[in-house]
């Protein structure tokens, strides 16, 4: 696997610094699954140095690829910035996957903010396998400018509940709290068919997802976010604290983890952050 | 055959070269801690096609290393604090090793300890496996039994380290320096004086950064190494120091290459062959076109023997 240059064929702003780039050249990411990502470097000079991991948003036919980002930083504002045409190296995919839907399995599908694409993309898959109303998407931000392409993922078939923090749109709240309440309702139903739940988000966000998912006793599959220089295993600086030893790698043990395999370290982490106190 | 003028200027320059013991294909290594234990990169380059690598840093017994955040992007450059997480001289040698033994590239194994017996027992473990051509030894470690100092930033210290893993590894053994200092050239000295064959100049520049927003380090252990680009001019100057002093030491350059002109740069303050890093988790496959554009420099520059640009600093009028 090599880098391959790939180019800008579209750049939609979706406001609120989303932006979603639509890459022609991509035939290598044929096959790509929901919760793989590839690595992306722009023509950017010496600063930012390093390429930036982001999680796939669709991958079509003909190369295409589509990748949905929000400005943070650095990278993502060049991204934001570049226009139709602008050429990119890419690497990839990488990373595993989540698992794949079930005709078996009601999936809930978890997405804070940014963290929409591997879902997205999971949504898109389910749909094309027909198992549309298998899966349910649940999907929560801050304010209404969080939530996008909802029109594409209401197009999806899939049931689609919201939750902003402001209640600009959807259930005032968190998302977790939309999950709490769609489980509440699971078990007063009592329905046959048994849950899964898929994450994206935060990482405070997805330990909470842990946390409900583990106290309903169903299985939780996160994926992760952390800093990454390579993306192949090599840099080492993408470490999780894990169950089974010391650390995993978002990169390669990941980016997508059963919760039960990260979530043993979850208290430890909490309380090191309150101790910094200067949140 | 009678070979024309343009046949002769096409004639590919010569790339072999030595530096501290070892005769290498080209000039361009891959270093430590960026190149994990080479058989990660197997579908990413030919391992063939360079000089060699330098294998990530092996303890005696296997370290989990830091808790992250281990890494931070900085202005052309990042900030790591890995921990020297490896798998330590027994697995190494029973699960590494055997690739790189046909990799078809000359290895160099980066070693290190957290008290001087384990440094002498770490290098003379590795020194005795088939198919390490050399030893790096990072003197990088804090020094447990000293308050943490660093072990490579007294050349006291250092020379005594390094004497002591001479009388035990009968292979090149290189020292990789330290910019933290403010005498590198003592620093170099001391490894020759003690027999080491080549110094690596320079590890990285211990450095620090903050999220404003936060008010917490970017990295959990608060200070890091800084590579990348960044350090470049600081790495150039150290080997160029190194050399001037005519200490009777071959330098590996490292620190900051990006292309073939950052590499002839250290060839030309003179170092024998340089060291790729950062650059490696940017593209995998870049030592492979740095190689390429040290080529083309020299048919440019119609230079015919890579060897003749060491030390070839033009000074003066």
């Amino acid at each position: 696997m090599r880098y391959f240059d790939a180019r800008v064929i579209e750049n939609r702003s979706l406001g609120g610094g989303y932006f979603v780039l639509r890459l022609g050249g991509c035939e290598p990411l044929a096959g790509s699954r929901p919760g793989q990502f590839i690595m992306l470097r722009g023509d950017w000079g010496r600063d930012p140095l390093l390429p930036r991991p982001l999680s796939l948003l669709s991958v079509a036919h003909e190369g295409r690829a589509d990748l949905l980002a929000k400005v943070v930083g650095k990278g993502t504002a060049l991204m934001e910035r570049s226009p139709p045409g602008s050429r990119v190296s890419v690497l990839g995919p990488l990373g595993n996957s989540f698992p794949a839907p079930s005709a078996d399995v009601t999936d809930l599908l978890v997405a804070g903010g940014v963290g929409l694409p591997p879902l997205f993309m999971q949504a898109e898959s389910a749909a094309h396998l027909g198992l549309a109303n298998g899966s349910e998407m649940l999907y929560g931000g801050r304010t209404s400018r969080d939530l996008v392409l909802l029109g594409e993922i209401r197009g999806f078939g899939i049931a689609l509940r919201l939750a902003t923090e402001d209640g600009s749109l959807g259930r005032r709240g968190r998302v977790t709290d939309e999950l709490e309440a769609r489980l509440d309702r699971g078990r007063a139903a009592a329905s046959a068919q048994p849950l899964r739940i898929m994450a994206c988000g935060p990482r405070q966000m997805l330990w909470a997802v842990g946390r409900i998912a583990q106290s309903h006793g169903i299985d939780c599959y996160l994926s992760l976010e952390e800093q990454m220089a390579c993306g192949i295993g090599v840099c080492l600086g993408c470490a999780v604290a894990a169950q089974t030893r010391p650390y995993r790698y978002v990169c390669k043990d990941g980016p997508v983890f059963p919760a039960s395999e990260v979530m043993a370290h979850v208290s430890v982490a909490s309380t090191s952050q309150s101790r910094g106190g200067a949140q | 055959m009678i070979l024309g003028a343009d046949s002769l200027e096409k004639e590919s320059p010569a790339l072999l070269t030595t530096c501290g013991g070892i005769e290498f294909r080209n000039p361009v290594l891959t270093a430590s801690g960026t190149f994990g234990y080479g058989q990660e990169f197997d579908a990413l380059i030919s391992l063939r096609g360079l000089g060699g690598l330098v294998t990530k840093g092996i303890s005696p017994e296997p370290r989990f290393g830091n808790p992250p955040p281990r890494i931070c992007e900085t202005a052309a450059g990042m900030l790591n604090s890995i921990g020297l997480e490896n798998v330590g001289v027994e697995a190494f040698a029973r699960e590494k090793l055997p690739f790189l033994r046909s990799c078809g590239t000359r290895v160099l194994v980066n070693f290190f300890g957290t008290t001087f017996d384990e440094y002498v027992d770490c290098g003379a473990r590795l020194a005795a496996l088939d198919g390490v051509d050399g030893l790096e030894m990072n003197v990088s470690c804090p020094n447990i039994q000293a308050g943490g100092i660093e072990f490579g930033r007294d050349p006291l210290v250092l020379g005594g380290l390094v004497k002591a893993c001479r009388a035990v590894v009968r292979k090149p053994l290189w020292v990789k320096l330290t910019p933290n200092t403010s005498d590198i050239v003592a620093l170099a000295r001391a490894c020759a004086d003690n027999g080491a064959d080549a110094v690596s100049i320079i590890n990285t520049i211990t450095g620090m950064a903050i999220d404003v927003r936060t008010r917490r380090p970017k990295i959990a252990t608060v200070f890091g190494g800084l590579s990348g680009p960044a350090i470049k001019p600081v790495a150039l100057r150290m080997v160029y120091q190194v050399y001037r002093a005519q200490i009777p030491i071959a330098i590996c350059g490292i620190g900051g290459i990006q292309d073939g002109n950052d590499a002839i740069e250290f060839l030309l303050a003179g170092a024998s062959c340089v060291q790729v890093g950062t650059q490696s988790f940017i593209d995998p496959a870049s030592a492979e076109r740095i190689i390429r554009e040290i080529e083309e420099y020299c048919r440019a520059q119609g230079v015919t023997d890579v060897r003749e640009l060491v030390g070839g600093l033009a000074l003066g009028q």
